[in-house]
C-alpha cells in the first residue's frame, strides 16, 4: 500500500493583536493508504488547525502538502474545490457544525449538491444509502439537528463526510461528546468503513484509550509543535518525551482500586504567540536543562520509526 | 437533609407532533462536600435534569410535569424568577456542555471572568480584573491572552474559560455538564484538582455529568446511571464499580477501550436508545438487553434497593444472557 498523504514542515500562523500565533509549526509526517494517524495533545495545541490546513480548508503559512503524489499546497480555487471529493472532515462539534435550518436529508445532500453531478433522484438514493451505512434510521430524514441527540448528530456528520465517497477523512474528535457505548459503536463503524473503502484517517482526539485503539501511528503535539511520533503500541509501551510520559500517566482509569503514580505536570503553558527559540515544553518539564531554554530541539529518529523532539531524550530514557 | 434533593422529577418536551419524555420520575440527592456522578447515554436526559435545577429549561417546549427540586429545603421549581436569578451564579453555578452558550462573543475572555467576580464576589472592578487573570492561569491559560475574544480560542480553551467563570463565584452547588470532555488529560487533571479544592475548601457539592468512567472513578462519591430518562442504577462509587448490577451499567463498563489489552473490535451495547417520544412499555432497556425475557417487555421493572443505598431497576438482577 502506498503513501497517500505527505506533509513537510507544515506551518500555520494566525495574526493576532499581540503578534503572530504559531498554531502549527514545522509538522512533518506521511500516511499510507488505509491507515490511521492519531493526533493527540493539549487543547489548543493545534490539532484542529493541523487537520484543516492539511485539507486546505485554511491556507498554510509554510511547508508542503502532497496528496496522492501531487503537491496541493498552492493549487487553484477550482482544484481546491475538486479536492473536497477526495478529502473530507468530520467536525469536532456536532452542535455547531451543522446548519440548524437544514433537515437531516438536506444536510447529507448538501455536499453532493455543490458538485452538481447527480440528479435529484440519485441524490435521494445516496442520502438514504448513507443513512443506512451510518446506522441512522430513515425516519429521521426530515428531522432537524436540534431534535436529535449527540450520537445521531455525529452520525449525520459522518454521513455528510462519506456522501462524496472520499479517500481521506480528518476525524476531528468525532466521539468526544458521546458516551462510551455509542462511542464504541462509532469507532467500530469508522473501522468497518475504513476496511470496506480503504479509507485513510487522521484521527484527532484527546482520549488516549480511543487513540490507542484506532491508530496505527500516533503523533503527539504540544503548543503547535510535534513532540513525538511512532507506532501506536510503541508509544504506550515506551513513551520517550517528557510530555508524553505525563500525558499517559494522567489518564483516568475506570477502576477504583487502581493505585497509580501520576507524573504531575505543573507550571504554565507556553504561549503560542511569538514563541521564543526554546523547547515549547520547557516551562512544565521536570527534566529541563539550560539548552532547553535557548534552542528548540530538533525532531529526531531516536529509535527506528520512533521520532522525538527533546534535547535530553537519550539521557532521560537511558538510550 | 441533603443540600440538593430532587424528588420524582418528570420533564417533557411538548413538540408539535410528539411528546419527548426526557426525564421520568427521577430522584437524586447531593450532600454538601460530595460529588454525584450522573452517567448515561446521549439523549438520556442528563442536561435536561441539570437545566431543571438551574431553572433554565427552554419553555416551550420543555414542561416540568411533576416533582420537586429542593435546594436548602426550598423548592426551586416554585421560586420566583427574581429569587432564582439570585441563587444562580451565587449559590449554584453551572458549567455548560456547550461553552459558547455561556460566553459572550463581543466581550474579551478577561472581561467576562472579571464580570463574574464583580457581580458575584463583591470585588471592585480593579480587583475583579486581577482575580480574573489569576483564575485564567489556574485553568492553564496564559494571562496575556485575556484580551482575546472567545472565537480566537480553541474549543478546549473556551471550556476552560467557562470553568474559570463557574468557579469564580465559589458556589455551594456546582453543576458540571461534561466539563472536561474537550480537554487533554493533563489539563483535565488540573481542572479536576481545582474542582476538588473547591469541594475541600468550601464544602461545595457537585453534580458531575460525564461519560468518562475514569473520571467518575477518580472524583465521585456516588453514581447515578440514567437510561431513557430513568434512573436504572444508583449507589456509592464502590457499589457501582465493584458490583454493577444493571445490564446497561455492565454494558457501559464493557464498551470502554482498554489500555492494557489490544482488541480488534470494541463491544458496544448493541442498538440505540429508544426514541424518547415513543418509549417501550416495559423495561426501557429491553430492546438492547441480552438478558431480556418476555416479562421485561410487558411490565416496567421495579426500582429496588438491593443493598443499603444501592438501587437497581431490573427484573433479572444477577441473571444470565438468554442465547
Ligand atoms: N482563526 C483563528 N484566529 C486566531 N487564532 C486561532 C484561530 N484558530 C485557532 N487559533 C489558535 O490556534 C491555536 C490552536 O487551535 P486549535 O483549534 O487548532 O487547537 P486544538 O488542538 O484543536 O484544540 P482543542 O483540543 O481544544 O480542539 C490556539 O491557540 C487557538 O487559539
Ligand atoms: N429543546 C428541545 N426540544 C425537543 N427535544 C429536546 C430538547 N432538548 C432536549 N430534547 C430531547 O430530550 C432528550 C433528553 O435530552 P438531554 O439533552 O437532556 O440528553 P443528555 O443526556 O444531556 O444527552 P447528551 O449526552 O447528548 O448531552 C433527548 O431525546 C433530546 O433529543
Ligand atoms: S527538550 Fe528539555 S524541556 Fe523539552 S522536553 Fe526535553 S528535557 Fe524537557
Ligand atoms: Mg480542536
Ligand atoms: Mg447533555
Amino acid at each position: 500500500m502506498g503513501e497517500i498523504l505527505r506533509v513537510e514542515k507544515l506551518s500555520k500562523f494566525f495574526d493576532t493583536p499581540s503578534g503572530s500565533l504559531h498554531a502549527v509549526e514545522n509538522v512533518s509526517f506521511s500516511i499510507e493508504q488505509g491507515k490511521t494517524l492519531g493526533v493527540v495533545g493539549e487543547s489548543g495545541c493545534g490539532k484542529s488547525t493541523l487537520g484543516r490546513t492539511v485539507l486546505k480548508l485554511i491556507e498554510p503559512t509554510g511547508g508542503k502538502i502532497f496528496f496522492q503524489g501531487k503537491d496541493i499546497t498552492n493549487i487553484s480555487k477550482k482544484e481546491n474545490r475538486a479536492l473536497r471529493k477526495d478529502m473530507q472532515i468530520i467536525f469536532q462539534d456536532p452542535f455547531s457544525s451543522l446548519n440548524p435550518r437544514l433537515n437531516v436529508a438536506d444536510l447529507i445532500a448538501d455536499p453532493l449538491k455543490t458538485f452538481k453531478e447527480h440528479n435529484k433522484k440519485e441524490i435521494e438514493e445516496i442520502v438514504f444509502e448513507m443513512m443506512d451505512l451510518v446506522g441512522l434510521s430513515r425516519r429521521y430524514a426530515y428531522s432537524y439537528p436540534h431534535e436529535l441527540d449527540g450520537g445521531r448528530r455525529q452520525r449525520i456528520g459522518i454521513a455528510r463526510a462519506l456522501a462524496l465517497d472520499p479517500k481521506f477523512i480528518v476525524c476531528d474528535e468525532p466521539v468526544s461528546s458521546l458516551d462510551v457505548s455509542i462511542q464504541a459503536q462509532i469507532l467500530n463503524l469508522l473501522q468497518d468503513l475504513q476496511e470496506q473503502k480503504r479509507l485513510t484517517y487522521i484521527f484527532v482526539t484527546h482520549d488516549l484509550s480511543v487513540v490507542k485503539h484506532i491508530s496505527d501511528d500516533i503523533l503527539v503535539m504540544y503548543v503547535g509543535a510535534m513532540v513525538e511520533k511512532c507506532p501506536s503500541k510503541e508509544l504506550f509501551a515506551h513513551p520517550l518525551h517528557p510530555y508524553t510520559k505525563g500525558l499517559l500517566s494522567a489518564i483516568p482509569i475506570p477502576n477504583i482500586h487502581h493505585e497509580k503514580v501520576k507524573v504531575k505536570l505543573q507550571g504554565e503553558l507556553s504561549s503560542p504567540i511569538e514563541p521564543p527559540d526554546e523547547c515549547r515544553f520547557v516551562k512544565r518539564c521536570p527534566y529541563a536543562t539550560d539548552i532547553c531554554r535557548c534552542k528548540m530541539p530538533d525532531y529526531e529518529e531516536v529509535l527506528p520509526n520512533h521520532f522525538v523532539s527533546c534535547h535530553n531524550c537519550k539521557n532521560i530514557n537511558n538510550l | 437533609m441533603s443540600l440538593l434533593e430532587i424528588k420524582n422529577l418528570t420533564v417533557e418536551y411538548v413538540l408539535r407532533k410528539s411528546v419527548v419524555h426526557a426525564v421520568n420520575n427521577i430522584s437524586l440527592n447531593v450532600d454538601a462536600g460530595k460529588t454525584l456522578g450522573l452517567v448515561g447515554e446521549t439523549g438520556a436526559g442528563k442536561t435536561t435534569t441539570a437545566l431543571s435545577i438551574m431553572g433554565l429549561l427552554p419553555h416551550p417546549p420543555a414542561k416540568v410535569q411533576s416533582g420537586e427540586i429542593l435546594f436548602e429545603g426550598q423548592d426551586l421549581l416554585k421560586m420566583k424568577e427574581h429569587d432564582l436569578e439570585n441563587i444562580r451564579g451565587n449559590k449554584i453555578s453551572m458549567i455548560f456542555q456547550d461553552p459558547m452558550t455561556a460566553l459572550n462573543p463581543v466581550l474579551t475572555v478577561g472581561e467576562q471572568i472579571a464580570e463574574t467576580f464583580h457581580l458575584h464576589g463583591n470585588y471592585s472592578r480593579a480587583e475583579a480584573e486581577k482575580e480574573s487573570l489569576k483564575m485564567l492561569e489556574m485553568v492553564g491559560i496564559r494571562p496575556e491572552r485575556s484580551t482575546e475574544y472567545p472565537h480566537q480560542f480553541s474549543g478546549g480553551m473556551k471550556q476552560r474559560v467557562v470553568i474559570a467563570m463557574a468557579l469564580a463565584c465559589k458556589p455551594q452547588l456546582l453543576i458540571a455538564d461534561e466539563p472536561t470532555t474537550a480537554l487533554d488529560v493533563t489539563i483535565q487533571a488540573q481542572v479536576l484538582e481545582l474542582m476538588n479544592d473547591l469541594k475541600v475548601t468550601f464544602n461545595t457539592a457537585m453534580l458531575l455529568i460525564t461519560h468518562d468512567l475514569g473520571i467518575v472513578a477518580e472524583t465521585c462519591d456516588d453514581v447515578a446511571i440514567i437510561y431513557a430518562g430513568q434512573l436504572v442504577e444508583y449507589g456509592s462509587i464502590e457499589q457501582i464499580f465493584d458490583n454493577p448490577l444493571h445490564p446497561y451499567t455492565i454494558g457501559l463498563f464493557g464498551s470502554i477501550p482498554s489500555l492494557d489489552e489490544d482488541v480488534e473490535r470494541l463491544k458496544p451495547i448493541p442498538g440505540l436508545m429508544p426514541d424518547p417520544a415513543n418509549l417501550p412499555v416495559g423495561c426501557k432497556f429491553c430492546t438492547r438487553c441480552s438478558r431480556a425475557v418476555k416479562q421485561c417487555e410487558e411490565a416496567e421493572p421495579e426500582y429496588l434497593e438491593v443493598e443499603p443505598g444501592h438501587f437497581v431497576r431490573c427484573n433479572r438482577i444477577g441473571g444470565t444472557d438468554n442465547g
